[in-house]
Protein backbone atom coordinates (compact mmCIF):
# COMPACT_ATOMS: atom_id res chain seq x y z
CA UNK A 1 0.00 0.00 0.00
CA UNK A 2 1.10 3.32 -1.17
CA UNK A 3 1.28 5.77 1.53
CA UNK A 4 -1.06 9.03 1.00
CA UNK A 5 1.05 12.22 0.00
CA UNK A 6 -1.90 14.51 1.38
CA UNK A 7 -4.44 13.44 4.38
CA UNK A 8 -6.93 15.71 5.91
CA UNK A 9 -8.46 14.20 8.73
CA UNK A 10 -12.13 15.92 10.33
CA UNK A 11 -11.25 19.13 8.49
CA UNK A 12 -13.45 22.17 9.75
CA UNK A 13 -13.98 25.73 9.59
CA UNK A 14 -16.26 28.08 11.05
CA UNK A 15 -17.46 31.74 10.23
CA UNK A 16 -18.79 32.84 13.75
CA UNK A 17 -21.63 30.46 13.92
CA UNK A 18 -21.48 29.89 10.18
CA UNK A 19 -20.35 26.06 9.77
CA UNK A 20 -18.52 26.39 6.27
CA UNK A 21 -16.69 22.88 5.93
CA UNK A 22 -17.43 20.07 8.88
CA UNK A 23 -15.71 17.36 9.46
CA UNK A 24 -14.17 16.45 5.82
CA UNK A 25 -11.65 13.79 5.73
CA UNK A 26 -9.83 12.46 2.78
CA UNK A 27 -6.45 11.75 1.39
CA UNK A 28 -4.62 11.83 -2.15
CA UNK A 29 -2.24 9.01 -2.99
CA UNK A 30 0.85 9.51 -5.73
CA UNK A 31 -1.06 9.20 -9.27
CA UNK A 32 -4.46 10.06 -7.80
CA UNK A 33 -6.69 11.87 -10.70
CA UNK A 34 -9.27 13.15 -8.14
CA UNK A 35 -12.19 15.32 -8.83
CA UNK A 36 -14.23 17.52 -6.05
CA UNK A 37 -17.41 18.83 -7.10
CA UNK A 38 -20.60 20.40 -5.51
CA UNK A 39 -23.00 22.96 -6.40
CA UNK A 40 -22.14 26.67 -5.51
CA UNK A 41 -21.71 27.33 -1.67
CA UNK A 42 -20.53 24.19 -1.10
CA UNK A 43 -17.79 25.01 0.16
CA UNK A 44 -14.93 24.17 -1.85
CA UNK A 45 -13.05 27.06 -2.37
CA UNK A 46 -12.78 27.04 1.80
CA UNK A 47 -11.72 23.59 2.04
CA UNK A 48 -8.96 24.47 -0.54
CA UNK A 49 -7.90 27.87 1.20
CA UNK A 50 -7.73 25.54 4.54
CA UNK A 51 -5.44 23.15 2.66
CA UNK A 52 -3.54 25.47 1.21
CA UNK A 53 -2.93 27.25 4.47
CA UNK A 54 -4.86 30.69 3.24
CA UNK A 55 -7.38 29.67 6.47
CA UNK A 56 -6.57 28.38 9.84
CA UNK A 57 -8.99 25.32 10.48
CA UNK A 58 -11.50 25.67 13.28
CA UNK A 59 -10.57 21.67 13.60
CA UNK A 60 -8.75 18.93 12.32
CA UNK A 61 -5.28 17.91 11.02
CA UNK A 62 -3.50 17.93 7.44
CA UNK A 63 -0.72 15.53 6.59
CA UNK A 64 1.60 16.24 3.76
CA UNK A 65 3.56 12.73 3.48
CA UNK A 66 3.12 12.02 7.02
CA UNK A 67 3.82 15.44 8.55
CA UNK A 68 1.32 17.44 9.82
CA UNK A 69 1.63 21.16 8.00
CA UNK A 70 -1.78 22.13 9.76
CA UNK A 71 -0.09 25.19 11.74
CA UNK A 72 2.32 26.04 8.76
CA UNK A 73 1.75 29.04 6.51
CA UNK A 74 0.82 29.34 3.23
CA UNK A 75 4.20 29.47 1.41
CA UNK A 76 5.62 26.86 3.94
CA UNK A 77 3.05 24.46 2.60
CA UNK A 78 4.18 25.42 -0.85
CA UNK A 79 8.28 24.83 -0.09
CA UNK A 80 7.15 21.29 0.97
CA UNK A 81 5.31 20.25 -2.53
CA UNK A 82 1.87 21.44 -2.04
CA UNK A 83 1.23 23.67 -4.90
CA UNK A 84 -2.48 25.14 -5.81
CA UNK A 85 -3.30 27.06 -8.97
CA UNK A 86 -6.34 30.00 -8.58
CA UNK A 87 -9.68 29.88 -9.78
CA UNK A 88 -9.50 33.57 -11.44
CA UNK A 89 -6.17 33.38 -13.24
CA UNK A 90 -3.88 35.70 -10.81
CA UNK A 91 -1.22 36.83 -12.36
CA UNK A 92 1.89 39.83 -12.51
CA UNK A 93 0.03 41.99 -15.12
CA UNK A 94 2.57 44.15 -16.03
CA UNK A 95 5.05 40.84 -16.34
CA UNK A 96 5.75 38.81 -19.25
CA UNK A 97 5.31 34.71 -19.65
CA UNK A 98 8.53 34.42 -19.62
CA UNK A 99 9.27 36.71 -16.07
CA UNK A 100 6.34 34.64 -14.89
CA UNK A 101 8.25 31.34 -15.11
CA UNK A 102 11.73 32.26 -14.44
CA UNK A 103 10.54 33.60 -11.06
CA UNK A 104 8.65 30.28 -10.17
CA UNK A 105 11.62 28.47 -10.82
CA UNK A 106 14.03 30.97 -8.69
CA UNK A 107 11.18 30.58 -5.83
CA UNK A 108 11.67 26.94 -6.00
CA UNK A 109 15.10 26.73 -5.79
CA UNK A 110 15.40 29.37 -3.47
CA UNK A 111 17.82 31.89 -5.09
CA UNK A 112 15.34 34.98 -4.76
CA UNK A 113 18.15 36.45 -2.19
CA UNK A 114 20.65 36.61 -5.22
CA UNK A 115 20.97 40.26 -5.31
CA UNK A 116 23.58 40.55 -7.69
CA UNK A 117 23.24 37.73 -9.73
CA UNK A 118 22.01 38.35 -13.40
CA UNK A 119 18.40 36.68 -14.11
CA UNK A 120 19.63 36.22 -17.89
CA UNK A 121 22.88 34.47 -16.64
CA UNK A 122 21.11 31.93 -14.29
CA UNK A 123 22.85 28.47 -14.96
CA UNK A 124 20.18 26.40 -16.61
CA UNK A 125 17.45 29.04 -15.76
CA UNK A 126 16.64 29.65 -18.97
CA UNK A 127 16.42 25.86 -20.31
CA UNK A 128 14.08 24.96 -18.29
CA UNK A 129 12.05 28.00 -18.61
CA UNK A 130 11.97 27.45 -22.21
CA UNK A 131 11.29 23.68 -21.81
CA UNK A 132 7.70 24.37 -19.28
CA UNK A 133 6.49 27.69 -22.27
CA UNK A 134 7.40 24.60 -24.97
CA UNK A 135 5.24 22.11 -22.62
CA UNK A 136 2.18 24.51 -22.25
CA UNK A 137 2.16 25.81 -26.16
CA UNK A 138 2.92 29.07 -24.74
CA UNK A 139 6.76 29.75 -26.55
CA UNK A 140 5.11 32.48 -29.22
CA UNK A 141 3.89 34.51 -26.03
CA UNK A 142 6.88 34.31 -24.40
CA UNK A 143 7.65 38.07 -23.88
CA UNK A 144 3.98 39.47 -23.87
CA UNK A 145 3.46 41.14 -21.00
CA UNK A 146 0.18 38.75 -19.33
CA UNK A 147 -2.23 41.98 -18.92
CA UNK A 148 -2.60 41.40 -22.97
CA UNK A 149 -2.52 37.81 -23.13
CA UNK A 150 -5.40 36.04 -24.09
CA UNK A 151 -7.93 34.54 -21.28
CA UNK A 152 -6.88 30.95 -22.11
CA UNK A 153 -3.15 31.43 -22.40
CA UNK A 154 -3.30 32.87 -19.01
CA UNK A 155 -5.05 29.54 -17.59
CA UNK A 156 -2.17 27.93 -19.09
CA UNK A 157 0.28 30.00 -17.70
CA UNK A 158 -1.54 29.23 -14.19
CA UNK A 159 -0.80 25.58 -14.67
CA UNK A 160 2.70 25.91 -16.07
CA UNK A 161 3.29 28.00 -12.41
CA UNK A 162 2.10 24.97 -10.50
CA UNK A 163 4.41 22.55 -12.77
CA UNK A 164 7.53 24.98 -12.37
CA UNK A 165 7.56 24.41 -8.84
CA UNK A 166 7.50 20.57 -9.08
CA UNK A 167 5.09 19.79 -7.00
CA UNK A 168 4.10 16.32 -4.97
CA UNK A 169 0.09 17.20 -4.52
CA UNK A 170 -1.00 19.68 -6.55
CA UNK A 171 -4.47 21.35 -6.37
CA UNK A 172 -6.34 22.83 -9.42
CA UNK A 173 -8.90 25.60 -8.92
CA UNK A 174 -11.19 25.21 -12.00
CA UNK A 175 -8.33 25.51 -13.89
CA UNK A 176 -11.24 26.24 -17.12
CA UNK A 177 -13.09 28.67 -15.58
CA UNK A 178 -14.18 31.58 -17.99
CA UNK A 179 -12.22 30.13 -21.11
CA UNK A 180 -14.92 29.34 -23.61
CA UNK A 181 -16.18 25.53 -24.37
CA UNK A 182 -14.22 25.06 -27.75
CA UNK A 183 -11.10 25.90 -26.20
CA UNK A 184 -11.38 24.14 -23.15
CA UNK A 185 -9.94 20.85 -24.53
CA UNK A 186 -6.50 22.66 -24.72
CA UNK A 187 -6.06 22.82 -21.19
CA UNK A 188 -8.07 19.06 -20.67
CA UNK A 189 -4.87 18.60 -22.85
CA UNK A 190 -2.31 20.58 -20.83
CA UNK A 191 -3.32 18.06 -17.87
CA UNK A 192 -3.45 15.24 -19.62
CA UNK A 193 0.65 15.40 -19.52
CA UNK A 194 0.84 16.18 -16.47
CA UNK A 195 3.40 14.21 -14.32
CA UNK A 196 2.11 10.55 -13.72
CA UNK A 197 3.42 10.35 -10.08
CA UNK A 198 1.28 13.83 -9.37
CA UNK A 199 -1.69 13.65 -6.74
CA UNK A 200 -3.75 15.98 -8.45
CA UNK A 201 -7.05 17.52 -7.00
CA UNK A 202 -9.12 19.41 -9.15
CA UNK A 203 -12.15 21.65 -8.35
CA UNK A 204 -14.33 21.95 -11.25
CA UNK A 205 -18.31 22.96 -12.37
CA UNK A 206 -17.16 21.84 -16.12
CA UNK A 207 -18.66 18.22 -16.01
CA UNK A 208 -17.51 17.29 -19.52
CA UNK A 209 -13.48 17.85 -18.02
CA UNK A 210 -14.84 16.08 -14.68
CA UNK A 211 -15.50 13.10 -16.06
CA UNK A 212 -12.45 13.01 -18.49
CA UNK A 213 -10.16 13.72 -16.46
CA UNK A 214 -11.31 12.37 -12.81
CA UNK A 215 -10.60 8.87 -11.83
CA UNK A 216 -12.16 10.15 -8.59
CA UNK A 217 -14.86 12.15 -7.40
CA UNK A 218 -15.63 13.55 -4.48
CA UNK A 219 -19.01 15.22 -3.95
CA UNK A 220 -19.10 18.25 -1.35
CA UNK A 221 -22.90 19.65 -0.42
CA UNK A 222 -22.79 22.16 2.47
CA UNK A 223 -19.62 22.15 3.87
CA UNK A 224 -19.88 18.22 3.97
CA UNK A 225 -19.02 14.97 2.25
CA UNK A 226 -21.60 13.69 0.42
CA UNK A 227 -19.79 10.69 -0.83
CA UNK A 228 -16.96 9.82 -3.31
CA UNK A 229 -16.90 7.31 -6.21
CA UNK A 230 -15.89 6.56 -9.50
CA UNK A 231 -17.40 8.96 -12.45
CA UNK A 232 -20.16 6.12 -12.95
CA UNK A 233 -20.84 5.42 -9.54
CA UNK A 234 -21.57 9.37 -9.21
CA UNK A 235 -23.41 9.43 -12.18
CA UNK A 236 -26.03 7.56 -10.91
CA UNK A 237 -26.26 7.95 -7.15
CA UNK A 238 -29.71 9.55 -6.34
CA UNK A 239 -28.42 12.08 -3.61
CA UNK A 240 -25.63 13.36 -6.16
CA UNK A 241 -28.60 13.97 -8.43
CA UNK A 242 -30.76 15.53 -5.60
CA UNK A 243 -28.16 18.31 -4.59
CA UNK A 244 -27.72 19.02 -8.06
CA UNK A 245 -30.96 19.38 -9.01
CA UNK A 246 -32.37 20.62 -6.08
CA UNK A 247 -29.94 23.26 -6.14
CA UNK A 248 -30.65 23.95 -9.43
CA UNK A 249 -34.20 24.13 -9.83
CA UNK A 250 -33.72 26.40 -6.78
CA UNK A 251 -31.87 28.79 -8.39
CA UNK A 252 -34.14 28.60 -11.59
CA UNK A 253 -37.14 29.08 -9.42
CA UNK B 1 -10.92 42.47 -37.05
CA UNK B 2 -10.18 41.58 -33.29
CA UNK B 3 -7.17 39.75 -34.77
CA UNK B 4 -5.88 42.44 -36.66
CA UNK B 5 -6.41 45.09 -33.51
CA UNK B 6 -4.97 42.58 -31.24
CA UNK B 7 -1.90 42.42 -33.51
CA UNK B 8 -1.58 46.38 -33.56
CA UNK B 9 -1.61 46.71 -30.01
CA UNK B 10 1.48 43.93 -30.00
CA UNK B 11 3.45 45.74 -32.26
CA UNK B 12 2.79 49.07 -30.89
CA UNK B 13 3.68 47.48 -27.28
CA UNK B 14 7.13 45.99 -29.32
CA UNK B 15 7.90 49.23 -30.16
CA UNK B 16 7.58 51.12 -27.07
CA UNK B 17 9.45 48.35 -25.02
CA UNK B 18 12.34 48.55 -28.22
CA UNK B 19 12.69 52.10 -27.07
CA UNK B 20 12.40 51.20 -23.49
CA UNK B 21 14.96 48.70 -23.65
CA UNK B 22 17.28 51.45 -25.59
CA UNK B 23 16.79 54.18 -23.24
CA UNK B 24 17.67 51.94 -20.64
CA UNK B 25 21.11 50.60 -22.64
CA UNK B 26 22.00 54.37 -22.78
CA UNK B 27 21.16 55.58 -19.57
CA UNK B 28 24.63 55.08 -18.33
CA UNK B 29 27.08 56.57 -21.32
CA UNK B 30 24.27 59.36 -21.44
CA UNK B 31 24.23 60.09 -17.46
CA UNK B 32 28.63 60.16 -17.85
CA UNK B 33 28.68 62.49 -21.24
CA UNK B 34 26.11 64.86 -19.56
CA UNK B 35 27.27 65.31 -16.35
CA UNK B 36 31.11 65.75 -18.11
CA UNK B 37 29.55 68.32 -20.66
CA UNK B 38 27.91 69.86 -17.55
CA UNK B 39 31.10 70.14 -15.69
CA UNK B 40 32.82 72.01 -18.54
CA UNK B 41 29.40 74.20 -19.55
CA UNK B 42 28.64 75.56 -16.34
CA UNK B 43 31.54 75.99 -13.97
CA UNK B 44 30.05 78.40 -11.67
CA UNK B 45 26.92 75.87 -10.99
CA UNK B 46 29.39 73.63 -9.29
CA UNK B 47 27.46 73.62 -5.86
CA UNK B 48 23.84 73.43 -7.51
CA UNK B 49 25.30 70.35 -9.89
CA UNK B 50 26.77 68.25 -6.95
CA UNK B 51 23.62 69.09 -4.99
CA UNK B 52 21.87 67.30 -7.93
CA UNK B 53 23.86 64.33 -8.12
CA UNK B 54 24.04 63.42 -4.57
CA UNK B 55 20.03 64.18 -4.11
CA UNK B 56 19.46 61.86 -7.79
CA UNK B 57 21.04 58.53 -5.58
CA UNK B 58 18.61 59.46 -2.94
CA UNK B 59 15.66 59.81 -5.15
CA UNK B 60 16.92 56.29 -7.19
CA UNK B 61 16.38 54.84 -3.32
CA UNK B 62 13.02 55.95 -3.35
CA UNK B 63 12.21 54.31 -6.96
CA UNK B 64 14.02 51.01 -5.39
CA UNK B 65 11.59 51.28 -2.70
CA UNK B 66 8.45 52.49 -4.94
CA UNK B 67 9.03 51.16 -8.42
CA UNK B 68 9.95 48.25 -7.77
CA UNK B 69 8.58 47.14 -4.70
CA UNK B 70 5.17 49.42 -4.45
CA UNK B 71 5.93 50.52 -0.79
CA UNK B 72 4.41 54.08 -0.23
CA UNK B 73 6.97 55.95 1.93
CA UNK B 74 7.05 59.60 3.34
CA UNK B 75 9.77 59.33 5.29
CA UNK B 76 13.19 57.97 3.00
CA UNK B 77 14.57 60.98 4.63
CA UNK B 78 15.07 58.92 7.57
CA UNK B 79 17.62 56.76 6.13
CA UNK B 80 18.97 60.13 4.09
CA UNK B 81 19.36 61.74 6.97
CA UNK B 82 20.97 58.80 9.17
CA UNK B 83 23.60 58.64 6.77
CA UNK B 84 24.50 61.97 6.58
CA UNK B 85 24.75 62.10 10.20
CA UNK B 86 26.50 58.55 10.57
CA UNK B 87 29.11 60.08 7.89
CA UNK B 88 29.55 63.66 9.23
CA UNK B 89 30.14 62.54 12.93
CA UNK B 90 32.46 60.25 11.86
CA UNK B 91 34.22 62.63 9.77
CA UNK B 92 34.13 65.08 12.87
CA UNK B 93 35.55 62.60 15.65
CA UNK B 94 37.24 59.22 13.51
CA UNK B 95 38.34 59.14 9.72
CA UNK B 96 38.25 61.62 7.02
CA UNK B 97 38.51 59.54 4.28
CA UNK B 98 35.61 60.42 1.95
CA UNK B 99 35.02 56.73 0.48
CA UNK B 100 34.96 55.36 3.99
CA UNK B 101 32.83 57.96 5.13
CA UNK B 102 30.06 56.88 2.14
CA UNK B 103 30.30 53.22 3.39
CA UNK B 104 29.52 54.34 7.07
CA UNK B 105 26.86 56.30 5.56
CA UNK B 106 25.14 53.72 3.63
CA UNK B 107 25.63 51.06 6.42
CA UNK B 108 23.93 52.87 9.30
CA UNK B 109 21.17 53.40 6.31
CA UNK B 110 20.93 49.74 5.92
CA UNK B 111 20.67 49.44 9.42
CA UNK B 112 17.88 51.66 10.48
CA UNK B 113 15.95 50.81 7.23
CA UNK B 114 16.56 47.48 8.24
CA UNK B 115 15.16 47.73 11.81
CA UNK B 116 12.20 50.36 10.65
CA UNK B 117 11.25 47.64 7.88
CA UNK B 118 10.80 45.10 10.21
CA UNK B 119 8.90 46.79 12.30
CA UNK B 120 6.44 48.38 9.74
CA UNK B 121 6.28 46.71 6.79
CA UNK B 122 3.17 44.54 7.58
CA UNK B 123 1.43 47.41 6.90
CA UNK B 124 0.59 48.85 3.61
CA UNK B 125 -1.35 51.88 1.87
CA UNK B 126 -2.08 54.44 3.91
CA UNK B 127 -1.29 52.82 7.10
CA UNK B 128 2.09 52.15 5.86
CA UNK B 129 2.56 55.98 4.69
CA UNK B 130 1.60 57.17 8.32
CA UNK B 131 4.28 54.91 9.73
CA UNK B 132 6.81 56.07 7.51
CA UNK B 133 6.03 59.46 8.46
CA UNK B 134 6.05 58.40 11.94
CA UNK B 135 9.77 57.20 11.84
CA UNK B 136 11.48 60.54 9.65
CA UNK B 137 10.10 62.25 12.80
CA UNK B 138 11.85 60.39 15.51
CA UNK B 139 14.95 60.35 13.68
CA UNK B 140 14.61 64.06 12.84
CA UNK B 141 13.49 64.84 16.53
CA UNK B 142 16.55 62.22 18.05
CA UNK B 143 18.92 63.69 15.49
CA UNK B 144 17.74 67.94 17.32
CA UNK B 145 17.83 66.43 20.90
CA UNK B 146 21.22 64.95 20.86
CA UNK B 147 22.76 67.93 20.09
CA UNK B 148 26.63 67.42 21.53
CA UNK B 149 26.76 64.72 18.55
CA UNK B 150 24.82 66.22 15.87
CA UNK B 151 24.61 70.04 16.56
CA UNK B 152 20.59 69.97 16.83
CA UNK B 153 19.15 73.02 15.29
CA UNK B 154 22.40 74.62 14.12
CA UNK B 155 23.39 72.12 11.82
CA UNK B 156 26.57 69.60 12.17
CA UNK B 157 30.29 71.68 10.59
CA UNK B 158 33.76 70.57 10.35
CA UNK B 159 33.39 68.00 8.34
CA UNK B 160 36.81 68.22 6.21
CA UNK B 161 37.29 65.21 4.35
CA UNK B 162 40.47 64.23 3.22
CA UNK B 163 41.22 63.95 -0.74
CA UNK B 164 39.69 60.88 -2.71
CA UNK B 165 42.12 58.08 -2.92
CA UNK B 166 44.48 60.22 -1.73
CA UNK B 167 44.85 61.82 -4.68
CA UNK B 168 42.04 64.65 -5.37
CA UNK B 169 42.06 67.32 -2.73
CA UNK B 170 38.47 68.75 -2.18
CA UNK B 171 39.00 72.17 -3.92
CA UNK B 172 37.31 75.63 -3.01
CA UNK B 173 35.24 75.59 -6.64
CA UNK B 174 33.83 72.31 -6.23
CA UNK B 175 35.73 70.51 -8.52
CA UNK B 176 36.28 67.60 -6.80
CA UNK B 177 32.80 67.52 -5.21
CA UNK B 178 31.04 67.30 -7.84
CA UNK B 179 33.29 64.81 -10.07
CA UNK B 180 33.39 62.47 -7.16
CA UNK B 181 29.21 63.06 -6.75
CA UNK B 182 28.94 62.16 -10.27
CA UNK B 183 31.17 59.11 -10.09
CA UNK B 184 29.08 57.93 -7.06
CA UNK B 185 26.02 58.31 -8.77
CA UNK B 186 26.87 56.51 -11.59
CA UNK B 187 28.17 53.46 -9.64
CA UNK B 188 25.27 53.77 -7.68
CA UNK B 189 22.95 53.43 -10.63
CA UNK B 190 24.85 50.47 -11.96
CA UNK B 191 24.56 48.60 -8.62
CA UNK B 192 20.64 49.77 -8.46
CA UNK B 193 20.16 48.18 -12.18
CA UNK B 194 22.12 45.00 -11.30
CA UNK B 195 20.12 44.28 -8.58
CA UNK B 196 16.88 45.13 -10.49
CA UNK B 197 17.45 42.81 -12.86
CA UNK B 198 18.40 40.16 -10.30
CA UNK B 199 16.35 36.94 -9.15
CA UNK B 200 15.68 39.09 -5.87
CA UNK B 201 14.88 42.35 -8.41
CA UNK B 202 11.73 40.02 -10.38
CA UNK B 203 10.38 38.38 -7.07
CA UNK B 204 10.02 42.36 -5.64
CA UNK B 205 8.10 43.00 -8.75
CA UNK B 206 5.96 39.99 -8.00
CA UNK B 207 5.43 41.35 -4.78
CA UNK B 208 4.73 44.58 -5.77
CA UNK B 209 1.75 43.03 -7.99
CA UNK B 210 0.30 40.67 -5.55
CA UNK B 211 2.17 39.37 -2.63
CA UNK B 212 -0.47 36.69 -1.79
CA UNK B 213 0.50 35.09 -5.48
CA UNK B 214 3.78 35.11 -4.58
CA UNK B 215 3.19 33.73 -1.17
CA UNK B 216 1.58 30.51 -3.65
CA UNK B 217 5.03 30.62 -5.64
CA UNK B 218 6.24 29.74 -2.05
CA UNK B 219 8.12 33.22 -1.36
CA UNK B 220 7.61 35.07 1.82
CA UNK B 221 6.35 38.70 0.32
CA UNK B 222 7.29 40.17 3.61
CA UNK B 223 11.13 39.29 3.59
CA UNK B 224 11.39 40.38 0.31
CA UNK B 225 10.05 43.99 1.47
CA UNK B 226 11.97 44.34 4.41
CA UNK B 227 15.00 43.54 2.56
CA UNK B 228 14.44 45.76 -0.31
CA UNK B 229 13.88 48.63 2.06
CA UNK B 230 16.97 47.88 3.75
CA UNK B 231 18.99 47.86 0.21
CA UNK B 232 17.57 51.27 -0.46
CA UNK B 233 18.08 52.42 3.13
CA UNK B 234 21.87 51.67 1.80
CA UNK B 235 21.36 53.76 -1.44
CA UNK B 236 19.74 56.63 0.51
CA UNK B 237 22.67 56.65 3.06
CA UNK B 238 25.28 57.13 0.84
CA UNK B 239 23.14 59.67 -0.81
CA UNK B 240 23.29 61.55 2.43
CA UNK B 241 26.82 60.61 3.26
CA UNK B 242 27.83 62.09 -0.21
CA UNK B 243 25.59 64.90 0.54
CA UNK B 244 27.63 65.46 3.63
CA UNK B 245 31.18 65.05 2.10
CA UNK B 246 30.71 67.28 -0.81
CA UNK B 247 29.21 69.76 1.23
CA UNK B 248 30.42 70.01 4.24
CA UNK B 249 27.36 70.50 6.61
CA UNK B 250 23.98 68.35 7.59
CA UNK B 251 21.16 70.11 8.80
CA UNK B 252 17.96 68.93 10.33
CA UNK B 253 16.21 68.86 7.61
CA UNK B 254 17.62 66.18 6.17
CA UNK B 255 16.22 63.82 7.50
CA UNK B 256 12.36 65.92 7.56
CA UNK B 257 8.85 64.79 6.06
CA UNK B 258 9.28 67.36 3.54
CA UNK B 259 12.82 66.14 1.96
CA UNK B 260 10.82 62.85 2.07
CA UNK B 261 7.96 64.43 0.03
CA UNK B 262 10.57 66.47 -2.24
CA UNK B 263 11.77 62.64 -2.85
CA UNK B 264 8.57 61.55 -4.00
CA UNK B 265 7.28 64.60 -6.20
CA UNK B 266 10.76 64.22 -7.71
CA UNK B 267 10.39 60.30 -8.50
CA UNK B 268 6.39 61.07 -9.81
CA UNK B 269 8.03 64.01 -12.08
CA UNK B 270 10.78 61.21 -13.73
CA UNK B 271 8.52 58.16 -13.65
CA UNK B 272 8.65 55.00 -11.06
CA UNK B 273 10.20 52.10 -12.17
CA UNK B 274 12.75 52.80 -14.27
CA UNK B 275 15.65 53.79 -12.41
CA UNK B 276 16.38 56.82 -14.90
CA UNK B 277 12.73 58.33 -14.50
CA UNK B 278 14.70 59.24 -10.78
CA UNK B 279 17.60 60.91 -12.57
CA UNK B 280 15.47 62.91 -14.96
CA UNK B 281 13.35 63.83 -12.41
CA UNK B 282 15.80 64.61 -9.92
CA UNK B 283 17.85 67.04 -13.00
CA UNK B 284 14.40 68.39 -13.97
CA UNK B 285 12.66 69.26 -10.83
CA UNK B 286 16.17 71.03 -9.11
CA UNK B 287 16.94 72.82 -12.25
CA UNK B 288 13.29 74.23 -12.61
CA UNK B 289 13.46 75.01 -9.21
CA UNK B 290 16.69 76.84 -8.96
CA UNK B 291 15.85 78.77 -12.46
CA UNK B 292 12.36 80.16 -11.15
CA UNK B 293 13.87 80.85 -7.44
CA UNK B 294 16.57 83.02 -8.81
CA UNK B 295 14.60 84.64 -11.24
CA UNK B 296 11.06 84.89 -9.48
CA UNK B 297 11.69 84.71 -5.46
CA UNK B 298 8.35 85.36 -4.62
CA UNK B 299 6.25 83.13 -7.01
CA UNK B 300 8.23 80.16 -8.13
CA UNK B 301 6.35 77.87 -5.71
CA UNK B 302 3.23 78.37 -8.01
CA UNK B 303 5.18 77.44 -10.70
CA UNK B 304 6.28 74.61 -10.10
CA UNK B 305 3.16 73.41 -8.79
CA UNK B 306 1.86 74.47 -12.15
CA UNK B 307 4.67 72.76 -13.84
CA UNK B 308 3.88 69.59 -11.51
CA UNK B 309 0.14 69.52 -12.80
CA UNK B 310 0.95 69.57 -16.55
CA UNK B 311 2.81 66.49 -16.20
CA UNK B 312 -0.07 64.71 -13.85
CA UNK B 313 -2.42 65.91 -16.45
CA UNK B 314 -0.29 64.92 -20.34
CA UNK B 315 1.86 62.56 -18.83
CA UNK B 316 0.79 60.44 -15.85
CA UNK B 317 4.05 58.53 -16.10
CA UNK B 318 6.34 60.87 -15.79
CA UNK B 319 8.74 62.62 -18.28
CA UNK B 320 10.37 58.96 -19.16
CA UNK B 321 6.63 58.45 -20.37
CA UNK B 322 6.97 60.48 -22.98
CA UNK B 323 10.32 59.56 -23.48
CA UNK B 324 8.96 56.59 -24.32
CA UNK B 325 6.57 57.52 -26.48
CA UNK B 326 3.35 56.30 -24.50
CA UNK B 327 2.34 59.91 -23.13
CA UNK B 328 3.21 61.25 -26.62
CA UNK B 329 0.58 58.80 -28.13
CA UNK B 330 -1.95 59.08 -25.41
CA UNK B 331 -2.35 62.69 -25.92
CA UNK B 332 -2.29 62.94 -30.15
CA UNK B 333 -5.25 59.92 -29.21
CA UNK B 334 -7.11 62.76 -26.86
CA UNK B 335 -6.62 65.27 -29.40
CA UNK B 336 -7.71 62.87 -32.29
CA UNK B 337 -10.71 63.04 -29.83
CA UNK B 338 -10.66 59.37 -28.51
CA UNK B 339 -10.43 58.16 -25.17
CA UNK B 340 -7.16 58.09 -23.66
Amino acid sequence: MTTALLEVEGLSKNFGGLQVSSDITLDLKAGDRCALIGPNGAGKTTFVNLVTGVLAPTAGTIRLEGQDVTTLSAEARVRRGLIRSFQVARLFRSMTVREHLELAVLERERKTFRLFASVRRMPGLADEVAGLLDAMGLTAAADTPVGTLAYGQQRLLEIALALALKPKVLILDEPAAGVPHSESHRILDALDRLPADLAVLMIEHDMDLVFRFARRIIVLAQGRLLCSGTAQEIAADPRVRDVYLGSRAHVQA
Amino acid sequence: MSAVATDRTRRETAGRRLRRAALDGAAVPVMAVLGLAAFWLFPNDLGLMTRIAATALYVLSLDLVLGFGGIATLGQAAMFGTGAYAAGIAAVNLVDEPITLLAIGGVAGGLIALVTGALILHARGLTLLMLTIAVVQIVQEVANKARDWTGGSDGLSGIDPAPVLGLFRFDLYGRTSYLFALAVLIVGYLVARRIVRSPFGLACRGVKEDPLRVAALGGSPKRYLVALYAVAGVFAGVAGALTAVTSGIVGLDSASFSWSAEALVMLVLGGTGRLYGAVIGTVAFMTIHHILASSDPFHWMLFIGLFLMAIVLFAPGGITSVLNGAGIERVFHRMKGGRA
